[in-house]
């Protein structure tokens, strides 16, 4: 069976495993074997978000060498994959070894989403869920990537679910990384106007493809509305029976 | 206008909590950027158009030497009289004096950002010549002593009842009225008596169209055209980046600065002047002078990446699809440019140091560089001055970061590419963020993400990760 | 000490040369392929949504029937006549006599500052002819020039524009070609699409600002 380079993000690694253990059981019943390579650490976001290029490339060359040699990456992240897609090689230009090996990974680096659907041609997952759901486009994942139909059509897949029309869906939801806790009045206003859109909505459950946009919305539902829920798709596909930590 | 771009914080704060701006910004934006979309949905081929936009702004960036030369040996041989300066002192010197010798007691003035970057008005007022902006928006800002809230519209906060008072008090009406008609109206005859008197009066300008030497505005209350009809002089202030190649290019961004703008196919007037009135005409300026202000842009333009921020052509798209803006609006950006616009555009102009937040309240979503006719991406350039900012570049005026964020980053750069410090590193970290966890929550935490806790928790630090369970996992099906 | 011009140029040469970008294609607007009678129409609807007032007339004579028609509705003391060739045809002059209406143009005063006085204060309404309508936004193109003062379609609340159908034309690019071509440029050239309007108090949107608050247009042809 072919094999297929996982890419956890550290958000993932760190607080929500359940991700990444759902990304496997998809791929696996997709058709594909995942392989893990120990010592994936960090894409380098936080570094490049916050400025920090020198650090940031060193993130970005400890994953080429990594992950040099996969056909193919794959990860239940957009915002990483953009990383690894659109900064690394503006990052490694200035060095043409690397900033050619860079090209080369970023050609083969894809959200987990997107690699289903377009490149597996799988939409139906077996899932099953009765009820109305809806789905946050997270800004990576659809302005990054240009990645919206392939969740939606995941979703609609899932028997007995509905997906429901949300106010404002592509509306950035306020995480941004380190933006959330350096500009915390302005992040909370913009979760909040994203958790009272997903309210009106009617949605019992909302999904989304983004690690850190889960931690933000999940974050203010659990303190807000404790009643209402948010999942990563791959949760919600592979259905591991529990969802955000609480 | 006083800068207060380093008080972004403590401003946006304020504008947060304000529940007076925040129906406002839920709705004007909003309703701008679906007007937009109509707008757009009028042409053939919407995105087609946006990039055929930021092709001409790329090259009117990157020929700005040669355009600047052709537009001036163009104007100048239609009539009018082009004066270069190199600073704010220098521009608002020049029209000072210039307004001065002509005897002008007032000017009437049409909406413009660099007169305001420049400082015209003060300067005006000091040497005893008032200057009157004619503008609704611009007019009413002016009279209450405020900054602006938007850059198209620079009042479209200023609730009706506030506008009453405002104009009760100063005699603009005498029958208090909160229909925003009448209040437009008593504005109208007030303005009048200064367009029928003018002999001065000063413009924007939003292309200058090299192949032609002519100026180009686009408005739709009609002050720019008295501006340019009524007075003996007429000064258009302009600053290097709106240099266009040709008019045929003119035609299609005046296409895309109306949609994008409000949705309209065109704006209700678009002048253009290609020197001073003829023999023979009875109105229109005996002479025309353009002021061609660089104002560090010059600067701004030996760095090929920075030189982008130079395409923007004042839409406001970006300002009405930026979640921040709409969270926060003007106000808090503490100068002229306000929005995405504002945040690639202040702190090459100001420095790094002094807008340090202006370039890092982002989240980086995208949305604005999205919508942009002029092909600029915001989210690259707010990287890029961060990274200058933290390498402390000296032509950009990068500061110094704190040394604990300097301390971590160097810290996390050693675990990312060695897998057992990282590894050392969450386990040894993991049971001091866990000691936060209340029943599988961590509600609060003390130290550098604080700021995260006040309205959201967090989930524990997981007891394996995933790089823990791996085995685990593999061993499943 | 170098001029600032020299200055300033001398620095921008100095920068790194960057590549111009290849121009996309674009697909041409629909107006470029609609014949005479459709840019007619389609003129008149997007001028009317603009809450402009299009009256469609067989001549001149006709025209200046429907002037008499408007002059009674807007209760027209006084215009100021623009003395283009579309103007000059219809000999407002003369009409204005018939129907007690005062024509002034600018010929009629000694200079701008009467000039200014009459347009502002004195008339209810300025009559122009017009040298190019646009079909794609319903907007008027004015050269400006000795016959053609830019305050007629501008100071007074009603604008009345008369526009042989022959001067539609369906994109700006049509209109900027003729004018734009020549040795001697326009000191001004105009696009006006319907009355003059603002959002600017709390965006709610209006008509009649400082230009005109009516713009009427009469086609003939």
């Amino acid at each position: 069976m072919k094999e297929v380079s996982l890419f956890i993000p550290c958000t993932v690694d760190l607080f929500l495993p359940l991700i990444g253990e759902a990304t496997v059981s998809l791929l696996r019943r997709a058709g594909v074997t995942p392989v893990y390579r120990r010592g994936q650490t960090c894409c380098g976001q936080p570094a490049m978000n916050s400025g920090y290029r020198k650090e940031a490339k060193k993130a970005a060359k400890h994953f080429i060498e990594l992950f040099g040699d996969d056909e193919v990456i794959v990860s239940p992240s957009g915002s990483c994959v953009c990383m690894v897609k659109h900064h690394y090689p503006e990052l490694l230009a200035d060095e043409p070894e690397w900033s050619r090996r860079a090209a080369e990974v970023a050609r083969r680096v894809y959200e987990l989403s997107q690699y289903l659907v377009d490149v597996l041609n799988v939409t139906d997952m077996g899932a099953a869920y009765q009820g109305k759901v809806a789905y946050h486009e997270s800004c990576h994942v659809l302005r990054g990537l240009g990645v919206s139909t392939q969740p939606k059509k995941l979703i609609s897949a899932v028997k007995g679910t509905e997906l429901v029309s949300m106010n404002q869906d592509d509306f950035c939801c306020g995480f941004g990384g380190e933006f959330a806790s350096h500009y915390p009045d302005i992040s909370e206003s913009m979760v909040q106007d994203k958790v009272q859109n997903y309210i009106d909505s009617g949605a019992d459950l909302l999904i989304l493809c983004e690690p850190g946009c889960l931690l933000n919305i999940g974050g203010y539902l659990s303190r807000h509305h404790p009643e209402k829920r948010a999942m990563h798709l791959a949760n919600f596909l592979a259905q591991n029976g529990r969802e955000m930590p609480r | 206008m006083k800068i207060s771009t380093e008080k972004f914080t403590e401003l946006a704060k304020k504008e947060v909590e304000k529940a007076r701006a925040r129906p406002f910004l839920k709705m004007v934006p909003h309703s701008l950027y679906q007007k937009r979309k109509a707008g757009l949905a009028t042409l053939p081929d919407a995105a087609a158009a946006q990039a055929y936009g930021a092709a001409i702004r790329s090259e009117a960036i990157n020929r700005l030497p040669e355009l600047l030369e052709e537009f001036e040996k163009k104007a100048t041989a239609n009539g009018a009289k082009v004066f270069w300066a190199r600073t704010a002192k220098e521009a608002r010197e020049y029209i000072v004096n210039l307004a001065s010798e002509r005897g002008a007691k007032f000017v009437i003035k049409g909406k413009s950002m660099v007169t305001e970057e420049i400082g015209l008005n003060e300067a005006l007022s000091d040497h005893g010549i008032e200057p009157w902006e004619a503008d609704l928006g611009e007019f009413i800002i002016q009279q209450m002593h405020r900054p602006p809230f938007h850059i198209v519209g620079p009042a479209i906060n200023v609730p009706v009842e506030e506008i009453r008072d405002l104009f009760m008090a100063k005699g603009i009406m005498k029958e208090p009225t909160l229909d925003p008609v009448a209040l437009g109206w008593a504005a109208r005859r007030f303005l009048r008596e200064k367009f029928h008197r003018a002999e001065f009066g000063v413009t924007g300008v939003n292309m200058a169209v090299a192949e032609t030497g002519t100026i180009i505005n686009l408005e739709n209350e009609g002050n720019i055209r008295f501006a340019k009809s009524s007075p003996r002089t007429q000064v258009s202030v302009m600053t290097l980046e709106k240099v266009v190649p040709t008019m045929k290019d003119a035609m299609h961004l005046i296409r895309l600065l109306s949609r994008n703008c409000s949705g309209q196919n065109i704006s209700a007037y678009v002048s253009m002047d290609s020197g001073p009135k003829q023999d023979g005409e009875i109105d229109g300026p005996e002479e025309l002078i353009i002021v061609i202000v660089d104002n560090g842009r010059s600067g701004i333009y030996q760095d090929p990446k920075a030189r982008d921020a130079l395409r923007c052509i004042r839409c406001a798209a970006c300002l009405n699809i930026c979640p921040v803006y709409r969270q926060i609006g003007g106000y808090a950006y503490g100068w002229v440019y306000s929005g995405p616009m504002g945040q690639v555009l202040m702190p090459l102009l100001l420095g790094l140091d002094k807008t340090q937040d202006i370039y890092r309240a982002c989240s980086l979503c995208g949305a604005c560089k999205s919508v942009c006719p002029a092909g600029i991406d915001h989210p690259a350039l707010f990287l890029y001055y961060r990274s200058l900012d933290v390498s402390t570049d000296h032509s950009f005026k990068g500061k110094r970061r704190p040394w604990r964020e300097a301390l971590f980053f160097k810290a996390w750069s050693m675990a990312v590419q060695r897998f057992w410090i990282w590894d050392t590193g969450i386990s040894v970290t993991r049971p001091f963020i866990n000691k936060n966890s209340e029943n599988g929550v961590i509600h609060n935490m003390k130290g550098a993400f604080g700021g995260w806790f006040r309205k959201r928790d967090l989930p524990p630090m997981a007891e394996k990760t995933f790089h823990e369970k791996w085995e685990e996992i593999k061993k499943t099906r | 000490m170098q001029s600032a011009r020299n200055e300033i140029l001398e620095r921008l040469r100095a920068a790194p040369k960057t590549k111009i970008p290849v121009r996309p294609f674009m697909p041409p607007l629909k107006e470029v392929s609609l014949d005479k009678e459709e840019l007619v129409n389609q003129f008149t609807e997007m001028l009317t949504a603009e809450t402009g007032i299009v009256y469609r007339v067989k001549n001149n004579d006709q025209a200046l029937e429907k002037l008499t028609e408007i002059a009674k509705q807007e209760g027209l003391k006084g215009v100021m006549v623009s003395t283009d060739d579309v103007a000059t045809s219809l000999d407002l002059p003369a009409w204005g006599s018939k129907t007690g209406v005062k024509v002034m143009s600018a010929k009629d005063f000694n200079g701008r500052d009467e000039f200014r006085d009459a347009v502002f204060d004195r008339v209810e309404a300025g009559i122009t002819g017009i040298d190019f309508a646009v079909a794609e936004s319903g907007t008027l193109g004015l050269i400006h020039d000795k016959d053609q003062a830019r305050l007629v379609s501008l100071a007074p609340i009603l604008h009345i524009a008369i526009v042989p159908v022959e001067r539609v034309f369906p994109v700006y690019e049509t209109v900027i070609e003729s004018v734009f071509n020549q040795e001697k440029l326009p000191s001004q050239f105009v696009f006006i699409t319907g009355p003059s309007m603002t959002g600017d108090i709390e965006g709610h949107l209006f008509k009649g600002m400082h230009g005109p608050r009516k713009v009427i247009v009469i086609l003939i042809g």
